[in-house]
């Protein structure tokens, strides 16, 4: 069961090499070997988007992603993101907006938050709600959510630089 | 800026969810620890012949054998001729359900223990099925426990003079529904990490759970072992909505075995798991006629409600609980004179159910608010005037109904006007006169429903479940630099009640909020508590802590007043000082005067010091009534199936709302798991009871797409009997949407002669639907 493959890859800017079961996935290896456990684990057939992170700066969903795969890539979880500036203005707009309340989803639906406010300034709320349909919150009803990003788009319209 | 009641105060617990940082139960990583999976049964309904656990595998797998003196879940009810079950904590003798736990199996990685499952051979004689609960209802069908001579865990009957309205009433309807068994679906499943401290000699259980001391309770009986040598803990929590008030056989079954290899082991549920064996919830059928005159006003109600309630008794809330509550609630928020209901709760080969937010509240209000539009109907009228006809008035509060439920305070038929104005009723009726240009039919739907909550032991006495709520208790604690500790027994999963528990001490002591620590979840440190599930929290544990504060501020009085060399009576408590006649300490300076120079403190102070622990009740424990109207308009496309939610509108009740905010998170969450129940949310079991949904690509939740931009209005009639006037508000969001969206559909279709009647309505239900209203016609 267990012919293990050697790979070597970047989670959250730092290099790592480890030995993985060609089994496991991406969420379990960074959850259970590097104590990364910001990113969460939903229904592990990624249909809930808890587990969204970052490959090579796109979204994934590291539930159905193998962690062999990941060899050579640039990993980023959660935990990397609390210098990054767009980040910041999305807690800031989780938290006014009420966009959280048990936390599970929260740090998928950031990741997916992100990429939708660098990938689509433009985004309305209707274009808001189908960028986030990848992600289930059981929460918030995805109120909270949508008015967030909106705020964080709006903000960053009127401060093109995005400082 | 206040950041008392009322105030909307951005939430404590939000950072550390927003940096990745919470830390749930699967986050929990012990020295040494050992995963476990189980294995399940793949069968509904069987005897086991043998288990074959190969030799090498002594030791790392479990069965019923290996379990040592633990005692099988038993949840009672004292409701007379409740038959109780004993649920195994892993299978004996038979299996009841697909899922049920059969053996344990502990290796250093989850892939690994399921390696080791699927070594265990099991012998099945398979024995016949009983999976739909009008078929386990009747006669000579397949007994799930022989012992009992049928499938009824309970069967009750609430008898009324409904003869005279029967014979005379000009309206008659009757209908059949039915509303799917659902899974709550939380984000996080359920999963527990538990080890053995030999240093306390404590069993140490980290589990994701709503009611750590009910667990606690639980597994001591279940273990034999004190309370105290088990220390329950509730981290973080994804969300529990009603699954995670539960003692749970994988809880019993981890601990146990955690004791017994004296090592940490953690067992964290997957999705199918949660799917099909262990978050089921809500089937209800109920046939109902409704008598009423050529107005609307209805006369009489009779009932017969059946809820299958699966093949155990779940601990705590009982088999019984859901249908006890539908022959209680069943009358809504009207006024009528003649009530008669029968139900069972019936016993199949299917998971046991167990509460979901809302609880027997959604069903009752698909069936009462669909039986008034079916009247409305009949007799040609708009459904909101047939409602107006029935709804208990505001002179009337408070006011007790058919069924002796006290209803505190509100104006009901006011809540129902202001929702017909939002969503504006009569732009919809042109609307539909003036046709779509895609062809699609447009409805709208209107229910209206109450929610008691926080409803305490003169309501649970009766129905002898294994918890009756008294006095909810808080601890209050000042800390020596003034800042100030609240441990309660409830668990906050996502209520934000680590924020809204600080605002009540914001408000009577005036201690700034970041100031305020709230401690839950942890029988180690907290008063014993029922824990937080029928939306008790805010009235009950924010009673509490104003009760702790405000015996917390007499202290601090005394002694500041001394301080101040001042009397009682001239100095008061203000912005977190104590203020005399010529100067003010702050709560700092008495905290430290209490603790570490006592020289200072007055002659007769007060022993207990500022930690203080005290008991609340409201002043009538029958319960908060929050109450809402909602309001949906729907298009139907009539070729696929398809329903698209326009426009939603809520207008709710909620008392004096502590957080204005976090009361509008759980309305929209609540009505956004409604819409889940209306048109998507179904556990579907086949004949062999076989679950037909196992992934959340089959089990269908509400993503952003699907849910509306949902808009509410408040009114806010205070409580009489709750400290601030504030009342229960978590489930009511999840209560409405079933009722109004079918209202909508059926206000939609009416010109094909088309109703429905079951939950979901999904595309495939709206088309059979269609079909068979065009076979009668034809």
């Amino acid at each position: 069961m267990s012919d293990r493959s050697t790979i070597s890859l970047t989670v959250n800017g730092e290099p790592v090499t480890a030995e993985v079961e060609p089994r496991q996935h991406l969420a379990d290896f960074l959850r259970e070997k590097l104590l990364l456990t910001g990113t969460h684990l939903g229904c592990e057939h990624g249909v809930c988007g808890a587990c969204t992170l970052m490959i090579d700066g796109a979204p994934a969903r590291s539930c159905i992603t193998l962690a062999v795969a990941c060899d050579g890539a640039a990993v980023r979880t959660i935990e990397d993101f609390d210098d990054d500036p767009v980040m910041a203005e999305l807690r800031a707009a989780f938290s006014a907006e009420h966009a959280l309340q048990c936390g599970y989803c929260t740090p998928g639906m950031l990741m997916t938050a992100r990429d939708i406010v660098t990938r689509l300034p433009e985004a309305d709320a209707a274009r808001i709600r189908v960028e986030l349909s990848g992600n289930l919150c059981r929460c918030t009803g995805y109120v909270g959510i949508v008015n967030a990003i909106q705020r964080v788009l709006k903000a960053r319209a009127g401060n093109p630089s995005g400082a | 800026m206040t950041s008392g009641i009322g105030a909307r105060v951005l939430r404590k617990e939000d950072d550390r969810h927003l940096r990745g940082r919470g830390q749930f139960v699967g986050d929990i990583k012990l020295p040494g620890l050992r995963e476990v999976a189980f294995l399940r049964s793949p069968v509904a309904h069987a005897r086991i012949k043998r288990i074959v656990v190969p030799e090498e595998l002594r030791g790392k797998v479990f069965t019923a054998a290996d379990l040592e003196g633990v005692k099988a879940i038993r949840a009672v009810s004292a409701l007379p001729g409740f038959k109780p079950s004993e649920q195994p904590v892993l299978a004996s003798g038979k299996v009841r359900y697909v899922g049920e736990l059969v053996a344990a199996c502990v290796a250093p990685s989850r892939a690994e223990a399921e390696d080791l499952a699927e070594r265990v051979e099991v012998e099945f004689e398979e024995l016949p099925v009983v999976a739909d609960m009008l078929a386990a209802r009747a006669e000579g069908a397949p007994l799930v426990h022989e012992q009992w001579g049928d499938n009824v865990y309970l069967e009750t009957f609430v008898k009324g003079d409904i003869a005279t309205a029967a014979a005379s009433a000009p309206v008659k309807v009757t209908r059949e529904f039915r509303t799917a068994r659902q899974c709550m679906s939380p984000l996080e499943g359920k999963g527990v990490v538990a080890s053995w401290e030999p240093r306390r000699d404590q069993l140490v259980v980290y589990t994701s759970t709503q009611q750590p001391h009910i667990v606690r309770t639980g597994l001591s009986e279940c273990l034999g072992i004190d309370h105290g040598k088990i220390r329950v803990i509730a981290p973080d929590v994804g969300g529990g909505f009603g699954f995670k008030g539960i003692l749970c056989p994988e809880e019993v079954a981890v601990a146990y075995l955690a004791r017994r290899l004296g090592r940490p082991l953690r067992w964290i549920e997957d999705r199918r798991e949660q799917l099909i064996a262990t978050a089921n919830c809500r089937e209800h059928h109920y046939v109902i006629t409704a008598y009423a005159d050529r107005e609307g006003k209805l006369l009489a109600l009779d009932a017969e409600a059946t809820v299958d309630a699966g093949a155990y008794s779940a601990y705590p809330f009982s088999a019984c609980l859901e249908a006890a509550q539908v022959a209680s609630i069943l009358p809504g928020p009207y006024d009528f004179p003649a009530y008669q209901c029968r139900t069972w709760s019936i016993a199949s080969n299917k998971p046991p159910i167990l509460p979901y937010r809302g609880v027997a509240r959604t069903g009752v209000c698909f069936a009462m608010e669909l039986i008034l539009d079916a009247i409305a109907r009949e007799i040609g009228r708009e459904p909101h005037e047939v409602r107006q006809k029935n709804l208990v008035r505001p002179e009337q509060m408070p006011f007790e109904n058919v069924t002796k439920k006290h209803f505190d305070s509100g104006d009901y038929p006011e809540c129902l006007r202001r929702a017909v104005t939002a969503i504006d009723l009569e732009g919809v009726r042109a609307r539909q006169k003036r046709g779509e240009a895609d062809g699609r039919r447009i409805g709208v739907g209107f229910s209206i429903f109450c929610e008691q909550a926080a409803h305490g032991t003169s309501v649970y006495a009766g129905w002898g479940i294994p918890m009756v709520p008294g006095h909810e208790q808080a601890t209050a604690r000042l800390t020596p630099d003034g800042g100030l500790e609240l441990r309660l027994g409830i668990q906050s999963h996502g209520q934000g009640l680590e924020t809204t528990l600080a605002q009540v001490a914001n408000e009577v002591l005036g201690v700034a909020i970041d100031r305020v620590n709230v401690v839950h979840g942890d029988t180690e440190y907290t008063p014993y508590s029922t824990g937080t599930w029928g939306s008790r929290c805010m009235v009950m544990a924010g009673g509490a802590v104003a009760r702790a504060c405000q015996e917390m501020k007499k202290r601090v009085l005394a002694i500041g007043a001394k301080m101040l060399q001042a009397s009682l009576d001239e100095v008061k408590l203000a912005g977190g000082e104590v203020v005399g006649p010529a100067g003010s300490v702050s709560l700092a300076e008495v905290a430290r005067t209490w603790y570490l120079r006592p020289q200072d403190l007055p002659a007769d102070v007060d022993p207990g010091g500022l930690e203080v622990t005290t008991g609340y009740k409201p002043v009538r424990d029958s319960g908060t009534f929050s109450y809402a109207a909602h309001a949906a308009v729907v298009a139907v496309d009539t070729e696929l199936g398809a329903v698209e939610i326009l426009d939603y509108v809520v207008v709710e009740d909620g008392g004096v709302l502590v957080n204005p905010m976090i009361v509008d998170g759980q309305v929209y969450g609540g009505t956004a798991q409604g819409v889940g129940t209306a048109l998507y949310e179904e556990m579907p079991f086949d004949e062999a009871g076989q679950p037909q949904a196992s992934t959340l690509a089959d089990y269908l939740l509400p993503g952003a797409t699907e849910v509306p931009a949902i808009r509410i209005e408040h009114m806010e009639t205070p409580s009489p009997y709750s400290e601030f006037g504030q009342k229960g508000i978590g489930e009511g969001g999840a209560i409405g949407p079933p009722a109004a969206i079918a209202n909508a559909i059926n206000d939609a279709l009416a010109p094909l002669g088309v109703e429905v009647t079951e939950t979901p309505v999904t595309p495939r239900r709206l088309l059979a639907a269609l079909a068979a209203a065009r076979r009668s016609a034809a």
